[in-house]
């Protein structure tokens, strides 16, 4: 079924116009090298960028049109986290519900952090310890606001997520961790500096130049096509 | 080729040049001095050790000081209530945001621009001049330019910088009223908790300063009590009001610490209301003393006309300006000058308990003193003024010096600089970015000051406009309020672009 089309969908400068169907139910990897587009790309699917030409459509609906019961669906794990730095772990966490929630709830949650015991159970979900939820987050390390950021995705509950380069700052092992738990959810569109792990997703784009030029399953790409994806000029 | 090349002097350089005005300054004061004044002086420099501790010259002072907080008080909160709701109504984000247009917002902005320009004390004359004397008047005197004061700040905090968080909610389809309540307010809080605790302590300052021009409290006692060369008293309401500003810092701290600075300023104007009432002082709805305020269009026509062109406009504004450099110059450079010549840090402690009795001295007494030795002219409101600021810099000076971590000092001393050169560089360099961004912001509020010190050294478009309020010569003072407006406007766009490249 597909979720969101990008229908000669462009950015002047960064990405050239693609068509791009994204289904639901399907795990997708996006590769390229550093400035292929693929933030850019990220960003037009969850539409914090605006295309300069053509179109994004979620469910068949103008995703720039779309009403926030309908954004909602759509969850990002951004590169930079975009955590609200000021508040604790667990009012963070909750920000991820309050596309569900009233002003009121979202008030009360600024005055005390609401349903505790959720916010616990997602805090284990991504390793993190219940001691932490009543730190702010600036005083977090990287590895640790990066699972803030995967809970508050979590609490989402997004029907398609995408992510923007989650693995870069991690170490192997939460990286492998963090990388189950994106593959978990039903759909996902990630991007990776990381082709060996292409293996682990249904289907791989390429950007290079700002221009997609692959899309296939992982099983198609040869060795020969990576290295072209990521050689230079 | 190397005359070619541009100067481009070092931070701590700039912070030091200033005080060059020091040396102009200081031959006009040495022409004009007299020494019948120095003894005077002298007294008033030892009545700071000796108040006078007369049990009834304190209670009436307490009572007196009560007054000035209560004005201090009343006209914070208020004030504070009032830039809270304009700032958000003035602010681009939120109005985009919400009705995605943000030309609303720009056209409040703009029409808060003149409260803000114009002097508390000039408008406690204005006011003081269509209402009579009421509580109200120091107070509305206080609110008008504090509110659009802080409204200015919030707005520009909500609009510099758009936190990520605010885009990602938004694209998790949080709805925008929540978004801005989220993402956006938690960041300015801090910010604006420090902003809203640090204008109470100008609150009480500009109550002061409002009763040295006759408005009630305590500055109306200092003000009698210098002019009948009273110094021990004087020094006894001076002590009073310092303790009262540091037990009302050390309460605003501690309330904003624990959330509760917006309780407190919601309870305060009730609390002040019934507090007014056990002082005896007058709250009542002020009331328009003129029968008829306003002239037939074509009288008032003919009396601007003739009000604009007998006004000396060049001489009045280059006096203002001029006071406003040289103030400015004995403002920013006197501190770092002086911690150059004593850079240890025995000398750095008597320093600032010199700046803290600097800032609590209001400028029109300051110049007053100094006219006891010399004639009042230019340069002694300029030197008054500069003083009261370098109160205000030196201490802002201290408290970037003690952030700076040493290191570069002692690579300087390893080197085998000099104290002095390892001072200036190690110490003095990396702090003067910063002191040097809010000088520019000191200069911008120096300029609206001048009309205070106007009033008192005799130069400038503040002592016109005092003489035009004691003349009722209303067309003269709407030019000349509108005038300062605009100087004040000027000089914030310049201190802004200042701020920019420092």
């Amino acid at each position: 079924m597909a979720a969101l089309e990008l229908r000669r969908a462009g950015l002047t400068g960064r990405l050239q116009p693609l068509d791009l169907t994204i289904r639901l139910g399907e795990t997708t990897v996006l590769l390229g090298r550093s400035g292929a587009g693929k933030s850019s790309l990220i960003g037009l699917c969850n539409g914090s960028l605006l295309p300069d030409e053509g179109r994004v459509l979620w469910q068949g609906h103008d995703l720039n049109r779309c009403r926030p019961t309908q954004r909602r669906q759509i969850g990002t794990l951004w590169q930079d986290l975009r955590l609200v730095e000021e508040l604790t772990v667990l009012q963070n966490i909750n920000t991820g519900a309050l596309g569900r929630h009233s002003l009121l709830w979202g008030l009360r949650n600024l005055l005390q952090p609401l349903e505790p015991e959720l916010g616990d159970v997602l805090l284990h979900q991504v390793g993190l310890s219940n001691g932490l939820r009543d730190q702010r987050v600036s005083s977090l390390s990287g590895g640790e606001r990066q699972r803030v950021a995967l809970a508050r995705l979590l609490r989402q509950q997004p029907m398609l997520t995408l992510a923007d380069e989650p693995l870069s700052a991690l170490d192997p092992r939460l990286a492998d961790d963090v990388l189950n738990m994106l593959l978990d959810q039903s759909s996902c569109v990630i991007s990776l500096h990381r082709p060996d792990l292409m293996h682990r997703f249904q289907r791989v784009l390429g950007l290079r130049q700002g221009e997609l030029v692959l899309d296939a399953a992982p099983s198609a790409i040869t060795e020969a096509t990576l290295a072209w994806l990521y050689s230079e000029g | 080729m190397a005359l070619q090349r541009r100067l481009k002097p070092a931070p701590a350089l700039v912070a030091l040049a200033p005080a060059l005005v020091v040396l102009p300054l200081g031959i006009v004061l040495l022409r004009d001095l007299h020494g019948g004044g120095a003894e005077q002086i002298g007294r008033f420099l030892l009545a700071a050790l000796q108040p006078s501790l007369d049990p009834t010259l304190l209670k009436h002072q307490l009572a007196e000081l009560q007054i000035t907080a209560l004005t201090a008080l009343l006209a914070w909160s208020l004030s504070s209530l009032a830039g809270l709701l304009l700032g958000v109504l003035s602010s681009t984000t939120i109005c985009s945001t919400l009705t995605g247009q943000h030309w609303p917002a720009v056209v409040l902005r703009r029409c808060l621009a003149p409260l803000r320009s114009i002097h508390e004390l000039i408008w406690g004359l204005l006011l003081l001049q269509l209402f009579g004397l009421n509580g109200w008047v120091a107070v509305l005197a206080i609110v008008l330019p504090y509110s659009a004061l802080l409204a200015r700040v919030l707005a520009d905090q909500l609009d510099q910088q758009k936190p990520p968080a605010l885009i990602a909610l938004r694209c998790a389809g949080v709805s925008a009223v929540i978004n801005l309540f989220t993402s956006l307010m938690p960041p300015v809080a801090a910010a604006l908790r420090d902003h809203i605790g640090h204008r109470l302590d100008c609150a009480l300052r500009s109550a002061l300063l409002l009763g040295i021009f006759g408005l009630g409290g305590l500055g109306t006692e200092l003000m009698l009590s210098l002019q009948s060369l009273r110094f021990r008293e004087l020094w006894s309401g001076l002590w009073l009001m310092a303790l009262l500003l540091v037990l009302m810092n050390l309460v605003i701290r501690r309330l904003s610490a624990r959330h509760g600075l917006l309780l407190l300023t919601l309870a305060l104007p009730l609390v002040t209301l019934l507090w007014s009432q056990r002082l005896n002082h007058d709250l009542s709805l002020p009331r328009w003393i003129h029968g008829s305020p306003w002239p037939a269009w074509a009288q008032l026509r003919d009396g601007l006309t003739q009000a604009w062109v007998e006004t000396p406009w060049l001489e009045l504004v280059g006096g203002t300006l001029l006071i406003t450099l040289l103030a400015s110059g004995v403002a920013i450079g006197l501190p770092p000058l002086l911690r150059l010549i004593a850079p240890g840090d025995g000398a750095g402690r008597m320093l600032k308990a010199g700046w803290l009795l600097m800032r609590l001295l209001p400028p029109p007494l300051t110049a007053l003193l100094l006219m006891l030795a010399s004639k009042p002219t230019l340069a002694v409101a300029a030197l008054a003024l500069g003083l009261h600021h370098s109160g205000v810099m030196g201490l802002v000076l201290e408290d970037g010096l003690e952030r700076v971590d040493g290191r570069d000092q002692q690579a300087m001393v390893a080197l085998g600089a000099p104290r002095r050169s390892a001072w200036l560089f190690g110490v003095l360099m990396p702090a003067s970015r910063r002191y040097l961004a809010y000088a520019a912001y000191r200069s911008d509020v120096i300029l609206r000051d001048t009309a205070v010190v106007g009033l008192v050294g005799g130069a400038g478009l503040g002592w016109q406009l005092m003489e035009a309020l004691s003349s009722f010569h209303w067309p003269q003072v709407g030019w000349l309020i509108l005038v300062y407006a605009v100087l004040t406007l000027l000089g914030e766009l310049a201190s802004e672009q200042l701020q920019e490249t420092a």
